[in-house]
């Protein structure tokens, strides 16, 4: 088998080469990328906690709750610990473009609720004794440049101060996660901070909580304390729906519709489009191979070294594409993730993700080559001669 | 071993738009081991065809074609590749060398299906490109070369494996007049030392004359055979 042909062939036409093989990296990546957002996803919902339940309006996650609930909640059997929450939707004043989540939480009961998080620069017991303080996450922190004792200015949308001032948040502390279920890009202030501020007439904005986080005790059926929960609050004044974290989770996700099925069609037609483009330049290079095919066939080689020419080709080609995607995602995952962390803590190209890369490339190599590689076969030495001389 | 051919009520038909064309009629030749031949004829006389059944390019509608000991009538197509590739070399009237490849790579292609390694084959194609003169060519591709250049590669890869049977269409059609005496002598002097067989199509009168016998062809049928050598004595005798 004349291997040399193989690179040689590829080097004789170096720009079509070059634009097909950078075809197939995009194509990959994007594939890749596309995957690695619903693995994503999908590992966020996976590291849910199982001893966690949340309770939110079964209108909408839009609608607080009274916080009358939380007392209620606190009778049901198997609920060991209650945690308010609170979105903000405020913007950072130095960044208007930039965004990350701030929630108003409890915080006599959260760290001991999220055991995937530790404090590493700072205290809790600091941030739970400052009436404005808050906890910022690594990446955040990084992002910023912030550091402990700097106050943070946070404009409210939802929840807007009367002096028209913004809301000013002193980091207590910096936090981190060792689980895709918390991001490393959130701001954690006091719920009752924003309560008060509501109350005295500091602020306006909706009352109540978003969601209330329910820690199960150990041993603790919490489809039963789900049951409880929903029917306690059946007959109103405002009716509740309980799931686990992971469910609360993927319905926050189908909020931006179905993201899984989005990507992989884009995927599927990016792929389409890359098929047939890599045919189209296999079979160019099999007409323009015609002469040479015909010369090795003459000079004995056998009908299954003329097909391995082209297919090899083709897949020579769409490896180095895949390579190069690979390269490239190795290159950009870290800035991609920390990009994406707000949304997708669990952003990463794991190796399903390089393995799934290899085989698109693999797969639309053969694809491309089979068809040249056939009329290759059937090629007569005469006949591919006679073509061109 | 120079290998004889030979050739039994030969025919071969084409057909192209429905017609049918039929390009060697019946033919009867025998072609002696170890001698260089000529084949000429108007276009159309069916010389081509008969290369390539001689070479196994092709097969015969009907008759023998029988090169050495082997009748290439009973050989299926990978049989018959794996039978060009051991016992003939091509010459062609266009070279037909592999573009992308240097001159050394070309005449190491014919090498890769032999049992050699790397180094012998390299060996090898030093060798014969050093038999053809063009040893300080090697790592040059073809475009850099000279069609006489081109033509003594081709020449070379053809006789890379030392195949018995060289067969050349045309080999100095391209050329002109001295590049093309080159060439031909370097077949004649393959002929004369290395008794190889060789069967050439040509319409050049001139390039015929350098072959042992010349054999002509007429719509597909045998015409008659002039003994170069034959006639060369005789001059001197007289």
């Amino acid at each position: 088998m004349p291997w040399n042909l193989l690179w040689r062939n590829l080097l004789g036409h170096p720009i079509r080469s070059l634009l097909t093989v950078l075809s197939v990296m995009v194509a990959v990546f994007l594939v890749s990328v596309l995957h690695a957002v619903v693995s994503g996803l999908d590992r966020t919902i996976d590291a849910a906690a199982s001893n966690r339940l949340l309770v939110q309006s079964a209108v909408s996650l839009f609608v607080n709750l009274p916080l009358g609930y939380q007392q209620k909640l606190a009778g049901v059997p198997g609920v060991e610990a209650i945690c308010k929450w609170q979105y903000f939707g405020g913007k950072y004043e130095q960044d208007k473009g930039g965004y990350f989540a701030q929630f108003g939480i409890d915080s006599a009961t959260f760290l001991n609720s999220y055991p995937e998080i530790s404090i590493v620069d700072g205290s809790y017991e600091e941030f739970a004794k400052g009436r404005t303080a808050c906890l910022v996450g690594t990446e955040l922190a990084e992002k910023y440049d912030w550091k402990v004792g700097q106050t943070v200015p946070i404009t409210g949308s939802l929840f807007q101060r009367t002096d028209e001032k913004p809301w000013e948040f002193t980091i207590a502390g910096i936090y981190t996660s060792n689980s895709a279920a918390v991001d490393k890009q959130t701001l954690w202030f006091h719920f009752d901070y924003l309560h008060e501020s509501l109350e005295q007439g500091g602020a306006s904005g909706p009352r109540g909580a978003g969601v209330y986080m329910l820690r199960i005790e150990k041993g603790a059926d919490p489809v039963a304390v789900q049951r409880t929960v929903d029917a306690m609050f059946e007959n109103g004044p405002q009716r509740v729906q309980t799931t686990t974290e992971a469910e609360f989770n993927r319905q926050f996700l189908s909020m931006l519709g179905d993201v899984p099925s989005m990507l992989q069609l884009v995927g599927g037609a990016v792929l389409f489009a890359i098929f047939f483009a890599v045919l189209n330049t296999m079979l160019m290079a099999a007409r323009e191979r015609t002469r040479d095919l015909g010369i090795l066939k003459a000079l004995g080689f056998s009908d299954g070294v003329a097909a391995a020419m082209l297919l090899g080709e083709s897949m020579l080609v769409c490896c180095l594409g895949a390579l190069l995607a690979g390269l490239l995602a190795i290159a950009i995952e870290t800035p991609m993730a920390a990009a994406t962390a707000s949304f997708i803590p669990g952003f990463g190209f794991d190796r399903t993700t390089l393995w799934l890369g290899t085989g698109i490339a693999l797969g639309t190599g053969v694809l491309s080559g089979l068809l040249p590689a056939y009329r290759a076969a059937r090629l007569t030495a005469i006949g591919a001669l006679r073509e061109v001389v | 071993m120079a290998v004889p051919i030979t050739l039994r009520s030969v025919t071969k038909t084409y057909r192209r738009g429905g017609e049918s064309l039929r390009v060697l009629d019946e033919l009867d030749l025998l072609m002696d081991g170890g001698t260089f031949y000529a084949l000429m004829g108007p276009s159309g006389s069916g010389k081509t065809t008969l290369l390539n059944l001689c070479g196994g390019l092709d097969q015969a509608d009907q008759g023998l074609v029988q090169v050495g000991d082997t009748d290439l009538g009973q050989l299926a197509s990978g049989e018959l590749a794996k039978w060009r590739a051991a016992n003939v070399g091509f010459v062609f009237q266009g070279f037909n060398l592999l573009p992308v490849l240097t001159a050394r790579e070309n005449v190491e292609l014919p090498l890769l299906l032999a049992p050699l390694s790397k180094a012998q084959r390299r060996a090898q194609a030093e060798r014969v490109l050093e038999l053809v003169g063009l040893k300080d060519r090697m790592d040059h591709k073809p475009r850099e070369l000279s069609g006489g250049q081109e033509q003594r590669v081709a020449i070379a890869r053809a006789i890379a494996t030392d195949p018995q049977l060289i067969l050349a269409d045309e080999p100095t059609g391209d050329l002109d007049r001295t590049t093309a005496d080159s060439v031909l002598q370097l077949l004649q002097r393959l002929n004369r030392e290395l008794h190889k067989t060789i069967l050439m199509v040509t319409h050049d009168p001139q390039a015929a004359s350098y072959a042992d016998k010349v054999i002509h062809l007429d719509k597909g049928k045998l015409g008659r055979i002039e003994d170069n050598r034959q006639a060369a004595a005789d001059a001197k005798r007289n």
